[in-house]
């Protein structure tokens, strides 16, 4: 169904010299932010997006991988040479990566970390391709009944594995369901929690909603932050020999990089866990299962091999579900879906069947976007080492410009600066009283979706439940809804029970 | 110190008058001009757009800067757009649907006497689709004799428009339809390309599978048969009254100045014989292009608007209002 030649074709489009150019610029930038810490990929990916809006789709889209991507990299470097992760993700590269440059290896620590990067990158972006291909011949028997009962399935599942506790997620989740539904009613029209805002009739605005609550929130924590902790030392990169990474070390951490590349990509399929927990699991499963358990926490290469490499093979894999079924399992996913809305094209099973050469462009601009990774990575090194230190209140000031600046772009005027700055306390107070994130953004974005095909679903079968039995994959996918709840609902009773029976005792 | 304000004020004042000395000659446009699209980038109306800006830059001489007020279904740019008083410097390049349908199906700070229709430039080529292999084919008339004999046939809407044509049409012909909601083309197409509904409405998707076949027109809206599907009736010679053609035009507040408009209108007509319009339209979006005077156009939907206050009388009010 897929030629040879469409393939070819979208690999030469992906290796025009402007596609290149707007991936390493992607990649470049996705580098920076990584590297500087407090500054994340989902505030650089909110603040891009009106940045795309003078792009084609399909330069924008690859921007913005390129972008999310190098991040994941990037952030190895502070997290080795500042013992601060620049994403939250690699909190478990710092275990090792920090104490090893300051047993004076920080080169050798950050060749380790980068290699991991881009092979972890590189072999998850292949898996998404071989798995979401044959997504295209079943796409159409993923109707109304199928799409509403997985993407509840999808928010009761998120709500559940996105850390925190259960209920959280839950409140969270509806947050974001009753945003979501704000806007002119999909079947009679009627208007809904518009408060006579013609601007609201088409539901709250995706980018003001997400630069308010991802980015400029964030500003506003960094700067709660700032205050605390100021002056983290930076190690500086020496010109000794001995700090080289040589084949044979490098040989030594393969099995573990391929391991965690693994691990990585099955945590990214599912919806929800998101980098920072597969990053873990492949820094224990690593350590659990070497020789030498104890060397780990000390400047093992294998701790960094192993946090680096799972830590970017979620991300790839979490388009998994993006591509195959439209279905965002990330926060970046969920941006992408925003910024793919914009520039015109419905993310989902479709777009593999009618437009492939788009998605092949795509698949072909990220296998691209990895081999750029790793040449600003090797030649940057040492400016990035250097970039670690630009000072929070530098950085902080120029983000919320960006931020305010974006929301101009889009034309959405007073009202949308007065959004972003409501949508920015609220995000300030998500944060601060710990709920899900996540959560709370994959539920906005999911929930017009999900109504539009409930309603459908309803309205298709008259009404009737018997519908499912028509319909195994829907069926199917309702009782892992249920089983989930009752799963999930279960364990957190059951904890709090043992709270509760702990707490006379002590 | 006193001095160097003096100067400055004197200068100031200087170049202000200057700029209204300028524009007193009237040699309209003195400066640049923006073009608002009442929808986010990289819909096909702002794809269009930013070409025609392009084309209307060269014949006035003046940037033209492309501005995206989203909203409402571009009713948030006509709001703005009505309360407007640069004289023709700002204009709004939207469906006719927005300014028509949009008053009378919710409450809407302006009405069609609130601008100037400068011209249309396109039309509009939306349809009653169906998919392949279906019981009734891809003829109408079969169409509504299967539905009669089947109720429960599924029609997948997209604006309270064609739900209220097709609630029309279900009444004239006594059908009794499952009518549901779906959220633009790339919301429609799965539905119908997948069996899972019978048949819908489409604005303009249809065109891109007219090659491979996948999506037969059933009736064109449009006034005329449809370019790419020929053999579909329109909904006059199907035998229902109504005009729902949608044209693309540019509109300017009311109060604008004839000779702002006429020179717009000029414009405008230069550029629907440049190949750059007609390329991005006709092949892109695959709409046909056309200059429509400012007289006819505002005929056009004037009557438009007559047709639709008469067929909601008909049908006992908006479906909301139930």
């Amino acid at each position: 169904m897929i030629g040879f030649d469409a393939i070819l074709m979208s690999f030469a489009a992906a290796l025009h010299y402007e596609s290149i150019a707007i991936i390493l610029g992607g990649v470049l930038l996705g580098y920076i932010v990584g590297v500087i810490p407090g500054l994340n990929r989902a505030v650089a990916i909110a603040i891009a997006i009106p940045l795309t809006f003078y792009m084609s789709a399909y330069a924008a889209i690859a921007f913005l991988i390129g972008l999310s991507k190098g991040t994941a990299a990037g952030s190895a470097v502070s997290a080795i040479l500042l013992n601060t992760p620049g994403e939250p993700s690699s909190a478990a590269t710092c275990l090792d990566g920090y104490p090893m440059a300051r047993s004076g290896r920080p080169r050798k620590a950050l060749k380790v970390g980068l290699l991991a990067s881009v092979i972890g990158d590189l072999l998850s972006t292949l898996l998404l391709i071989a798995v979401v291909i044959p997504f295209a011949s079943v796409a159409l028997k993923f109707g109304p009944y199928e799409l509403a009962a997985i993407l509840i399935f999808a928010l009761v599942f998120i709500a559940g594995m996105a850390g925190g506790s259960f209920l959280k997620g839950l409140a969270a989740g509806g947050m974001g369901v009753i945003l979501g539904t704000v806007g002119l009613d999909p079947e009679t029209g009627a208007a809904r929690l518009t408060f006579g805002y013609a601007e609201l009739m088409e539901g709250v605005p995706i980018l003001p909603l997400v630069i308010g609550t991802l980015a400029l929130a964030e500003m506003f924590v960094q700067l709660d932050e700032y205050r605390r902790n100021k002056g983290a030392s930076v190690i500086k990169l020496s010109k000794d020999k001995e700090d080289d990474l040589s084949y044979q070390e490098f040989k030594g951490t393969l099995p573990t990089i391929f391991k965690s590349t693994g691990i990585g990509a099955f945590v990214g399929a599912l919806p929800g866990l998101g980098p920072s927990v597969g990053a873990f699991m492949a820094y224990g499963l690593a350590k659990r299962s070497a020789k030498d358990p104890d060397s780990f926490g000390k400047g093992n290469p294998n701790g960094i091999a192993a946090a680096e490499a799972s830590d970017n093979a979620v991300i790839p894999a979490s388009y998994i579900p993006l591509f195959g079924l439209g279905i965002p399992g990330s926060v970046s996913a969920a941006l992408l879906v925003g910024a793919f809305m914009i520039h015109g094209i419905q993310v989902g099973p479709l777009m593999l069947r009618d437009h492939p050469e788009m998605l092949f462009t795509l698949f072909s601009g990220m296998i691209v976007a990895s081999m750029l990774m790793l040449a600003v990575g090797w030649y940057g090194l040492r400016i990035f080492a250097k970039v670690t230190s630009v000072p929070p209140h530098i950085v902080i000031p120029v983000v919320i410009f960006l931020c305010l600046a974006g929301i101009q772009v889009q034309g959405y005027g007073t009202f949308g600066l007065v959004t972003v700055f409501a949508f920015a306390l609220f995000g300030y107070f998500l944060k601060k009283f710990d709920y899900s994130f996540v959560t709370f953004l994959v539920a906005f974005i999911v929930t017009p979706m999900l109504e539009m095909n409930l309603r459908q679903s309803v309205i298709l079968s008259g009404g009737d439940i018997a519908i499912l039995l028509d319909r195994p994959i829907a069926l199917a996918f309702v009782v892992f809804t249920v089983l989930m709840a009752l799963h999930l609902g279960w364990s957190s009773y059951r904890q709090w029970l043992r709270k509760r029976l702990k707490a006379p005792s002590s | 110190m006193k001095m160097k304000l003096l100067g400055t004020a004197i200068l100031s004042s200087a170049v202000a008058f200057g700029m209204a000395g300028m524009a007193q000659a009237d040699e309209f446009p003195t400066k640049p001009l923006t073009m608002v699209v009442g929808f986010g980038a990289g819909g096909s109306t702002d794809i269009q757009a930013r070409v025609l800006a392009n084309v209307l830059e060269e014949e006035l001489g003046q940037p033209v800067n492309v501005v995206n007020q989203p909203g409402a279904g571009g009713g948030v740019a006509l709001a703005r757009l009505a309360n407007n008083r640069d004289e023709g410097y700002t204009f709004v390049f939207g469906t006719s649907m927005t300014i028509t349908f949009g008053p009378l199906s919710s409450e809407t700070d302006y009405e069609l006497d609130d601008f100037r229709y400068v011209s249309g430039v396109t039309l509009g080529q939306s349809a009653i689709v169906t998919g392949e292999d279906r019981p009734f084919g891809d003829s109408w008339e079969e169409l509504v004799e299967y539905a009669r004999e089947n109720p429960g046939v599924s029609y997948a809407t997209q604006t309270a428009l064609d739900r209220m044509i097709i609630e029309y049409i279900a009444r004239q012909e006594g059908l009794e339809l499952r009518i549901v909601p779906t959220s633009g083309g790339a919301g429609m197409a799965p539905l119908i390309l997948s069996g899972d509904v019978d048949f819908g409405y489409s604005g303009g998707t249809h065109s891109g599978y007219a090659d491979t076949g996948e999506m037969p027109v059933l009736m064109s809206l449009a006034e005329d048969r449809l370019v790419a599907f020929p053999d579909a009736p329109t909904l006059q010679e199907a035998g229902y009254d109504i005009n729902a053609a949608e044209i693309r035009v540019v509109m300017v507040p009311k109060d604008v100045p004839d000779a702002h408009v006429e020179r717009l209108a000029e414009a405008l007509e230069a550029a629907t014989q440049d190949e750059r319009f007609i390329e991005i339209t006709e092949e892109r979006i695959l709409m046909p292009v056309t200059y429509i005077p400012e007289d006819e156009v505002t005929q056009t939907l004037r009557d438009q608007v007559e047709g639709y206050k008469a067929l909601i009388e008909e049908l006992g009010g908006l479906p909301d209002e139930e």
